[in-house]
C-alpha cells in the first residue's frame, strides 16, 4: 500500500498529508483485522476438547504452527500479487 | 478496477476515490490470502513451514485468482445486464 498506486492527483502538501494518514489507518484497521483471523482460524483448527481450561501442550504446538504458517502463506502472497500488480509474466 | 477517473473532479473526491480503490485493495489481498490459505495449506500443521506443494499451489492460485478478479472486472465493466 503506497502513494504509487493512486495516480493522477495534484500535487499538493495537504492532500498528501491526508493520503499518508489514509494509508496509515488502513495498515492499523489491517493489521487488526489480520490478528482476529488468526486467532479465529487457529483456534478453530486446533482446539476441539474442553476438559480442561488451559491449553494442552499438543494444542498449544498446533497454534503455533498455524501461525507461523499462516504468515508465512501471507507473505508469499504479498510477494506474487505484488508481481502481479506490475505486470511481471510467471512461468505456468 | 481499471480506469482513468472523469475529469473535472477537484481534490477532495479525488481522494475519497483513491480511499475506496486502497480500500477495495486490501480486501482482494485478504480475500485472496484467505482463500489460497483454504486451498492450499492442510489444516493439521504437521509442521510450521510450508512444503514444496504448498508453495507452488500457492503461486498458482494466487495467479488464478487474479485472472478470475480481471475476468469479473470485465464482465461487470462491459456494462450489459449479466446473461
Amino acid at each position: 500500500m503506497d502513494k504509487s498506486m493512486i495516480a493522477n492527483m495534484e500535487s499538493n502538501p495537504e492532500a498528501d498529508q491526508r493520503m499518508a494518514i489514509m494509508i496509515d489507518q488502513l495498515q492499523i484497521r489491517d493489521s487488526l483485522r489480520m490478528y482476529n483471523n488468526l486467532v479465529e482460524r487457529c483456534f478453530h483448527d486446533c482446539v476441539d476438547t474442553f476438559k480442561h481450561k488451559s491449553l494442552q501442550k499438543q494444542e498449544e504446538t498446533c497454534v503455533r504452527r498455524c501461525a507461523e504458517k499462516f504468515l508465512k502463506h501471507s507473505m508469499r502472497v504479498g510477494m506474487r500479487f505484488a508481481e502481479l500488480n506490475q505486470g511481471a509474466a510467471t512461468q505456468d | 478496477m481499471a480506469g482513468v477517473p472523469p475529469a473535472g473532479l477537484d481534490n477532495e473526491q479525488m481522494l475519497g476515490i483513491a480511499e475506496k480503490e486502497m480500500e477495495y485493495r486490501v480486501e482482494l489481498f485478504n480475500k485472496m490470502t484467505q482463500s489460497c490459505f483454504n486451498k492450499c495449506v492442510d489444516n493439521k500443521y504437521k509442521e510450521s513451514e510450508l512444503n514444496m506443494g504448498e508453495n507452488s499451489c500457492i503461486d498458482r492460485c494466487v495467479s488464478k485468482y487474479w485472472h478470475v478478479t480481471n475476468l469479473i472486472g470485465q464482465l461487470l465493466g462491459s456494462g450489459r445486464p449479466p446473461v
